[in-house]
């Protein structure tokens, strides 16, 4: 026989989280890259200045190619993050036009999601810059990378 | 200054719509409700990843998307004290008559001065690119608004203090 209770605890048990049907978040390989090198980012931006125009492109694309975007660990990606904001910067609004026509679709979804985690860390200065990217950016990939920036559970 | 204006309304633009696929869609909770998912959370495969979109530290626009719901939080440019209290004032009147507005929130985000949420609803009742020119022409507005509300602030304290200065 059920005892008699005053008792109004059983009513906040949230009894949905036993449900079988409920979304769980795949696990899903972290492997994958780990991110860029460091080194060989500004070793690339830094040298010689007369070729700047392809050491810009070189690195951008070592940065996006390496995004360690399915990685768990949060240090790594802030890592990469810092490391792609400050190629995206050093880059010259005149050169963006030329270097996002040069790059793969992938890789522009993949610039797609860091321009926007960069506005999320505005700075002196780097949100105009960003705005320039994300302008080109979807000059090139279209609503579809916009989208996939919003629907990817890979963040960056 | 104005040179960022520009492609920061169309990068909102874009991305607003781009979020703006909304669907129907019942509670998985409770039998024949239907929620905006974007308030709820009731699950996170309904969420989509939320974007903060910049113009500089203090002017930025965050948008939420779900599957039947989007909200949009905008933190509008306060640059003394003075433009603090109009932006405050004036979205709170905004806010107090927030269904006029339809998609208008009642209460901001925090960290943000106003926030809308649009849902499946509205985007079926109203044409979506004209939602999305509503919210890109109210960030326009309001900056204008708030600025020269406060031209008018000080011109009018200025005639107050000749005419109060006068008598001495």
């Amino acid at each position: 026989m059920a005892k008699n209770t005053f008792s109004s605890a059983f009513r906040k048990i949230d009894v949905d989280q036993y449900n079988e049907d409920n979304f769980k978040e795949d696990e899903g390989d972290q492997s994958g890259p780990t991110g860029p090198n460091e080194n060989e980012i500004i070793t690339l931006l830094n040298q010689y200045p007369f070729l700047k125009f392809i050491n810009n492109s070189e690195a951008l694309r070592a940065v996006l190619t390496n995004a360690p975007l399915g990685s768990k660990n949060q240090q790594i990606k802030d890592q990469a993050l810092n490391i792609t904001l400050r190629v995206l910067l050093s880059i010259k609004g005149s050169q963006i036009d030329d270097i996002v026509q040069s790059l793969d679709p992938e890789l522009i979804d993949v610039l797609m999601k860091y321009v926007y985690r960069g506005f999320e860390i505005p700075s002196e200065g780097s949100s105009g810059h960003l705005l320039l990217w994300h302008e080109k950016a979807y000059s090139v990939g279209g609503v579809g990378c916009i989208v996939r920036v919003l629907s990817d559970s890979k963040r960056a | 200054m104005s040179a960022t204006l520009r492609p920061y309304l169309t990068a909102v633009r874009h991305t607003l719509t781009a979020a703006m696929c909304l669907d129907n869609f019942s509670s998985q909770v409770v039998e024949r409700h239907n929620k905006p998912e974007v308030e709820v959370r009731s699950s996170k495969e309904l969420l989509l990843t939320p974007v903060v979109i910049s113009r500089n530290e203090k002017e930025k626009v965050f948008i939420e998307a779900s599957i039947n719901s989007v909200r949009i939080s905008i933190a509008v440019k306060q640059a003394d004290e003075i433009e603090k209290i109009l932006c405050k004032k004036f979205m709170r009147f905004m806010m107090m008559r927030a269904e006029n507005f339809i998609v208008l929130r009642r209460k901001p985000i925090d960290g943000y001065d106003i926030s809308f949420l649009i849902t499946n609803f509205h985007t079926e009742q109203m044409y979506k690119h004209k939602l999305v020119d509503f919210v890109i022409h109210f960030m326009e507005e309001i900056d204008k608004e708030i600025s020269e509300m406060k031209l008018a602030v000080n011109a009018r304290a200025r005639i107050v203090s000749e005419e109060f200065l006068k008598r001495f």
